[in-house]
């Protein structure tokens, strides 16, 4: 453990932006949406029916879970409970990769572990560090909380939960950053169980099978029940589950050498039938897309599966009128829920096409398109190899989310896969935003286009509580999708069409910029 | 057609920083050219430059009769580059990436790519994450001597190989020059480039200080004289052109300027010589002499 103290202050120095940025935003947030649910629902029968009303909503009881108690603490811990994990729970897998197996693979790692630093120091400096992180916008959250007159106490063990989410998925980062030596594979694997994770507490919770949520973290932060009992005991499963994920981390990392994972790297070919940009494009982005459409898949699947029986157990007056005022008197309920959870799930897709859309100015960062770029590839085809998986890549990922949901659901494969494919243009369009940054400021263009994605799920979040409207919300370019299921009352092809347009012309833009200016490398 | 690459006053600026500052550079056709500088000096960006994947702020440059930056494509299709830092794709092997990259360039020769593996014993099957720099290294130099191409771009090319490879990289480079290539061999190594190199330029602070062939620039430099005497030579110290003499008892050293050379020789004989060593000066010497007190 020697020199662990010497590594947590360089990362908090290197992390020191973005850590402070996620703290102060996810602590301020609890107090905010608590104020706003205050404004919002003015008394008791006000909360209690839109309590009543979101419970019987199977979308938002996949997305946030039940509601215990109607009260405005019990409204906050259930409206961010859920989400702030996912965020807290992604961006520690983000920051643990980063710091330990990410070292590893740049060979900086080497160049420290030569000088006085213990063997477990690396693994021990992140775990500290990012643990930490999500122990103080907990607690900080709590004075903020405690002023718009919440319980104190439930107030701590609400922050706790929020951190408790960000703990799991460290230590879970933690594990998986000793098994491979690609930290690309690390994290997508800590991704990919978070994502599992979360489905089973959607499908628990969604599909009426209590149980279910016991058995994840997701689960866990709400089952604490902050504002409604208060079970603080809940907290000591968080903390078995990081202690056990960790010591396993330590156990495994004393197994490996420096760099090497525990399993092996085996020989490849040693000739390659790459025929140039395309070969090599379709090549780097086919893991990646493979991966994601068959998770794209699986939860498509899986919401079919839940969404069956759901007719009859949506069929509640409140959820009638919701239906009513979405997609007119005689919408299909269940068609009302698959078009509530499409909508998020196709911001999901568009994270996954950022992957692919930001791929070649990674390849430019890491100077590997300077030495393809020497060749006879030019800058225009280049930049279109990676194009191309962007654009194809999110309708593969929407098709097969359609599809498999269309499958389990009720069999219209065509009509349900229209449905998601409706969002392709708005994907489209974040891809294009992220080409036209990459082509003007390449060295800006991954922050700004993920900042910019983490904008239109912000406005989202913000009209729901009725804090953004109008033109504000018009910028996204998803509230522009005409819901497919419901028949929205408008001709679909106009809103799609210009989206497309704007889509192209942003990359369109890009590429043009792209072929005028300097390779940026990041040496 | 009998110029390979001509930079004219090349000027590029980053933010306050000029890293080019009327930079000159001429390869002729069929040689080896050395291109000499510091760390920091602009060789990297004058390659970049050269290679159209950035553009001169002011000055002209010409490359096998184009524009680097206009006709890329169609330039690229006579040369081969190594990077002074390879980084290569992590998920594939060394044998993948060397035949993209021959494939790219327009195919290149399967019997040179298994002798030049075998020679620099690279193992092609091993996934480029798990390569040394060296290695990987190896990887671009193997597909850049195995393509079909008029020119040559190494940047540093053996700032990771060991001795013996470096060795083996020089039978290479000599190779090249024997089938007509053109090589421009950036370095800071100046045995390398003593040993492959026809012409060289030196640049500092992203301006060429001196360029003409090794003999041209041998006379700007001073000869080192080494002698055992017979007895004492005090005249030696009023001479004009000698340098940092050191007198111990019998035994002499000193540095003189080449046109100087003559009465040294003349006043040593006089007093009478037991044993005489003289060098020519080495590239480090050129190189201590140009970056004296040049740190900027």
């Amino acid at each position: 453990m020697t020199g662990t103290r010497t590594l947590i202050r360089l990362i908090v120095r290197r992390d020191r932006v973005p850590l402070l940025v996620w703290i102060a935003i996810s602590a301020v947030l609890p107090a905010g949406i608590a104020s706003s649910t205050t404004a919002l629902y003015a008394d008791q029968a006000a909360r209690d029916s839109f309590a009543a009303a979101s419970m019987t909503n199977p979308a938002q009881l996949a997305t946030r879970g039940p509601i215990y108690d109607a009260s405005v603490g019990g409204l906050t811990a259930w409206t961010l409970g859920s989400s702030l994990a996912l965020i807290g729970g992604l961006i520690s897998v983000l920051v643990m990769i980063r710091h330990t197996r990410g070292e590893e693979e740049t060979g900086r790692r080497e160049l420290l572990s030569s000088g006085v630093i213990g063997r477990h120091a690396p693994l021990a400096a992140a775990l500290a560090v990012v643990l930490a992180a999500n122990l103080l916008l907990g607690l900080l959250a709590v004075p903020a909380l405690a002023a718009d007159g919440l319980p104190v106490g439930s107030s701590l063990l609400f922050g706790l939960s929020i951190a408790a989410g960000g703990w799991a998925f460290a230590a879970v980062a933690a594990v998986t950053a000793q098994l491979t030596a690609s930290s690309g594979t690390a994290r997508g694997i800590a991704i990919a169980a978070g994502g599992l994770l979360f489905a089973l507490r959607s499908l628990a919770d969604a599909g009426g099978i209590g149980w279910l949520a016991w058995l994840s973290p997701f689960g866990w932060v709400r089952l604490t029940r902050p504002y409604a009992g208060d079970q603080w005991w809940v907290l000591g499963l968080v903390a078995v589950f990081v202690i056990a994920l960790a010591a396993a981390a330590f156990a495994l990392s004393t197994r490996r050498d420096v760099a090497g994972g525990l399993v092996p790297a085996r020989p490849g070919p040693a000739t390659g039938a790459l025929s140039g940009s395309f070969g090599l494009a379709a090549r780097l982005h086919r893991g990646t897309l493979a991966g994601f459409a068959i998770g794209f898949g699986l939860m498509g699947a899986l919401l079919g599966v839940a969404a069956r029986g759901l007719d009859a157990q949506l069929d509640t007056p409140q959820f009638r009128e919701l239906a009513a005022t979405v997609g007119g008197a005689d919408a299909h309920l269940s068609d009302v829920f698959f078009t509530f959870v499409m909508y998020v799930l196709s911001q999901l897709v568009a994270a996954a096409a950022l992957v692919s859309a930001l791929r070649a100015r990674g390849e430019e960062a890491a100077g590997r398109a300077e030495l393809l770029l020497s060749t006879p590839v030019g800058r225009l085809r280049w930049g279109l190899s990676h194009l191309m998986f962007a654009l194809a890549g999110p309708a593969l990922l929407l098709a097969a989310l359609g599809a498999a949901a269309g499958l389990t659901y009720d069999g219209d494969l065509a009509r349900v896969t229209a449905a998601t494919l409706a969002y392709l243009p708005a994907v489209w369009t974040v891809v294009g935003i992220a080409t036209l940054l990459f082509g003007v400021l390449p060295r800006l263009a991954t922050a700004v286009s993920w900042t910019v994605l983490g904008l239109f799920l912000l406005v989202d979040l913000l009209a729901e509580f009725r804090l953004a409207g109008g033109f504000v919300l018009e910028l996204s370019p998803f509230v522009h999708v005409p819901a497919m299921l419901l028949g929205d009352a408008s001709s679909p092809v106009v809103p799609l069409l210009g989206l497309t347009v704007v889509a192209g012309a942003l990359a369109a833009a890009g590429l043009a910029f792209l072929r005028r200016r300097d390779l940026a490398p990041s040496a | 057609m009998n110029t390979a690459v001509r930079a004219d006053a090349l000027v590029k600026a980053f933010g306050q920083t000029r890293a080019l500052d009327g930079l000159d550079l001429t390869v002729k056709t069929g040689e080896v050219h050395g291109f000499l500088g510091p760390n920091g000096a602009g060789k990297t960006t004058t390659i970049r430059i050269l290679l159209g994947q950035m553009r001169a702020d002011g000055g002209r440059v010409g490359l096998l009769g184009g524009d680097p930056w206009k006709d890329a494509t169609e330039l690229h299709r006579r040369l081969a580059y190594v990077p002074g830092d390879v980084t290569l794709w992590p998920s594939l092997t060394g044998g993948e990436v060397i035949d993209l990259l021959g494939r790219v360039r327009g195919g290149l020769d399967p019997r040179r790519r298994a002798e030049l593996l075998e020679r620099f014993e690279l193992d092609p099957r091993k996934k480029c994450r798990t390569y040394s720099k060296g290695n990987r290294q190896k990887v671009a130099l193997v597909a850049a001597f195995a393509s079909d191409v008029e020119l040559l771009v190494l940047d540093e090319p053996t700032s990771g190989l060991d001795p013996l490879m470096e060795t083996l990289f020089n039978e290479c480079v000599l190779h090249e020059k024997r089938n007509g290539r053109t090589v421009l061999l950036s370095s800071h190594i100046l045995s390398e480039v003593e040993a492959l190199c026809d012409r060289v330029s030196i640049i500092r602070a992203g301006r060429t200080v001196e360029s003409g062939s090794l003999a041209d620039l041998r006379h700007l430099t001073r000869t080192s004289v080494r002698a055992e005497l017979i007895g004492p030579a005090p005249g030696l110290a009023a001479l004009p052109g000698v340098h940092d003499l050191a007198v111990d008892g019998d035994r002499l050293r000193c540095q003189v300027d080449g046109d100087a050379l003559t009465p040294v020789l003349a006043e040593l004989a006089r007093v009478g010589v037991r044993t005489l060593t003289t060098q020519p000066p080495t590239l480090e010497e050129l190189f201590l002499r140009h970056y004296e007190g040049a740190t900027r």
